[in-house]
């Protein structure tokens, strides 16, 4: 019993990195319609930014991560203005696939500059091992739960709470309405995706202090493909439901299916459940229900 | 004073939807812009509120002013702030996963911040009705009343000039008649009102000028006096019969000789 809290409680502290994933690319989504494949390049972009703010030039770490943040968002913006808005108006697939050539030449950027090889990540936090007697829970662990529930929930009241919020959340739904009262939708596209590259910038960030950085890491990317489509694309609450599903299904295979033989079996595990998911509420488990009028 | 001049517009290039039309909107005065299905009506309005580009459209003669400044080449969101025009979308424009109250001050977006709790008392007071509605989704009201909301989006944007999109489309007769009175009132008040509609009656009875374009010209223009009791305009817009009674056959034939060119 005690063996399955711990595992269910590491799986739930992994799942909220994703679900900080899982929120770039929905924030993406409801903009630009578009699903963002290159969120792999994105993380490992995101993290070497910030690599060099606090590891190369040595800033204090509540220095290094604004402008690592900050810094990522530019880069997103570029994306933006130099891969999606020449692509307005056209068919919203076309920004997909778009964003799965860019993967590739991100991909070839950083091999070419970064290479592949692992660097040294481990960011000076306080010690906050988590010692409950038979739970334990190692500090980057805790540390990486904490930070991305920070990050998620000042999106969320950017989002919610403030007039840019709104008017993303007015643009997300339709660039047309939006231009009738002024808001100039093409900035509001750029500030969108200087965020979502911050979001999954920053849990780049978290993910590379789990282990080491290196650019093999955007495969973890890949993981926020079932974590989107098990909560619904357009779903920032369904974000941080399909994260923490997937963190726990994770973990808990790994704990007891793959001993059991099922070798892999962590890696298929969440498009397992995505399927479910799916069989349930095609639109994903929060999925916008969507209004209908005839 | 908004005034187009001459103006020709295309999509993709070669779609030639404007071919040369001119008309003026005085300022304090409803100017109706009558016209059939297809005939270039929500075209000139995109052209005005600078929305071409978004549809692939281009001004390829001719402009628009307003008070001289020609607007052709301002993005919507300067022709909002800056020179004080608002356009309602034919398709009311609200936001239907935002609340009422959030689409009221999505709308209020070009405004400063100290502003907006005014603004939207202002709104309440000509729509009271919405007041009881400001925390549901816009989805979900009636057409009558994303109708209402969409004109009080556009009122929090202080507008100078309205340029609306066939208001009455797919609102009950009541509810229409109601829309017109509110048009009225908004006028009334110093609004500039620049309507495009397909109920030429409704219409012609609340503006003080009107044109009627057909397949991107301007074919007719006058008081809404001289319109209303003009012949082609009973028999095409009002479903007045003319004059002298044809059999219907003949009638029919007429019609399509008479294509206003
Ligand atoms: N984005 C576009 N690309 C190409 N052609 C277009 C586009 N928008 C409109 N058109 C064409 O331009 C013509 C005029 O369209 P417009 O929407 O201005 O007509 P309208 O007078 O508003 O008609 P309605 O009363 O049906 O609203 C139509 O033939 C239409 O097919
Ligand atoms: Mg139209």
């Amino acid at each position: 019993m005690m063996d399955f809290l711990q595992f269910f409680c590491s799986g739930l502290l992994n799942g909220l990195v994703y679900a900080l994933l899982g929120l770039g690319l929905v924030l993406i989504f409801r903009a630009s319609e578009a699903f963002n494949f290159a969120v792999g390049e994105f993380l490992v972009v995101g993290a070497f930014l910030f690599y060099f703010f606090y590891f190369n030039w040595g800033l204090p770490l509540l220095i290094a991560l604004p402008l690592g943040l900050g810094a990522a968002g530019v880069f997103g913006g570029i994306v933006e203005r130099s891969v999606i808005k020449p692509l307005m108006g056209r068919p919203h697939l076309s920004m997909t696939i778009i964003t799965l050539g860019l993967s590739n030449i991100l991909a070839g950027g950083l091999q070419a500059t970064v290479g592949s090889n692992p660097y040294n990540f481990s960011v000076s936090l306080p010690d906050l091992t988590l010692d409950l007697g038979p739970l334990i829970f190692p500090s980057t662990n805790v540390w990486a739960g904490i930070l991305s529930l920070a990050f998620f929930t000042m999106i969320l009241l950017f989002l919610y709470k403030t007039r840019w919020g709104l008017v993303i959340q007015a643009t997300s739904e339709s660039q047309p309405k939006a231009l009738c009262f002024g808001i100039n939708a093409q900035s509001v596209l750029l500030l969108v995706w200087a965020i979502a590259a911050a979001c999954i910038g920053a849990s780049g960030i978290v993910i590379s202090n789990l282990g080491a950085l290196s650019s093999q890491i955007s495969v973890v990317g890949l993981r926020a493909i079932p974590v989107v489509l098990i909560g619904g694309l357009d779903s920032i609450a369904g974000a941080l439901v399909g994260g923490l599903i997937v963190g726990i299904a994770e973990s808990l295979t790994g704990a007891y299916l793959e001993p059991a033989g099922l070798i892999g079996f962590k890696e298929v595990v969440p498009y397992f459940v995505l399927l479910i998911a799916l069989f349930i509420r095609p639109y994903g488990l929060l999925g916008r229900v969507r209004i209908e009028r005839v | 004073m908004l005034s187009v001049e001459n103006l020709r517009v295309v999509y993709q290039e070669v779609i030639s939807v404007l071919q040369g039309v001119s008309l003026k909107v005085p300022d304090g005065e409803i100017t109706v812009l009558l016209g059939a299905n297809g005939a270039g009506k929500t075209t000139l309005l995109r052209t005005i509120f600078g929305l071409l580009p978004v549809y692939d459209g281009k001004i390829i003669e001719g402009n628009v002013f307003l008070d001289g400044v020609s607007l052709n080449r301002f993005h919507s969101s300067v022709i909002v702030k800056k020179y004080r025009i608002t356009y309602i979308l034919e398709e009311r424009p609200v936001f239907w996963y935002l609340t009422v109250d959030q689409n009221l001050k999505a709308a209020a977006f070009s405004r400063p911040n100290r502003e907006i709790s005014g603004e939207i008392a202002r709104v309440l007071k000509i729509f009271p009705k919405l007041g009881s509605l400001m925390n549901t989704k816009a989805g979900f009201l009636s057409g009558g009343e994303q109708q209402m909301l969409t004109i009080g989006m556009a009122l929090m944007t202080k507008p100078k000039i309205l340029l609306l999109d066939e208001p009455s489309l797919g609102l009950a007769p009541l509810i229409g008649r109601e829309l017109f009175g509110i048009i009225r009132n908004l006028n009334r008040d110093g609004l500039t009102i620049f309507l495009v509609e397909q109920n030429a009656h409704a219409a012609l009875s609340v503006a003080a000028r009107g044109y009627v374009i057909e397949g991107g010209r301007i074919v007719l223009d006058g008081t809404a006096q001289e319109l209303i009791h003009n012949k082609d305009v009973r028999e095409f817009y009002l479903g007045v019969a003319g004059g002298d009674q044809q059999r219907f056959r003949d009638a029919k034939r007429y019609k399509r000789r008479k294509r206003w060119l």
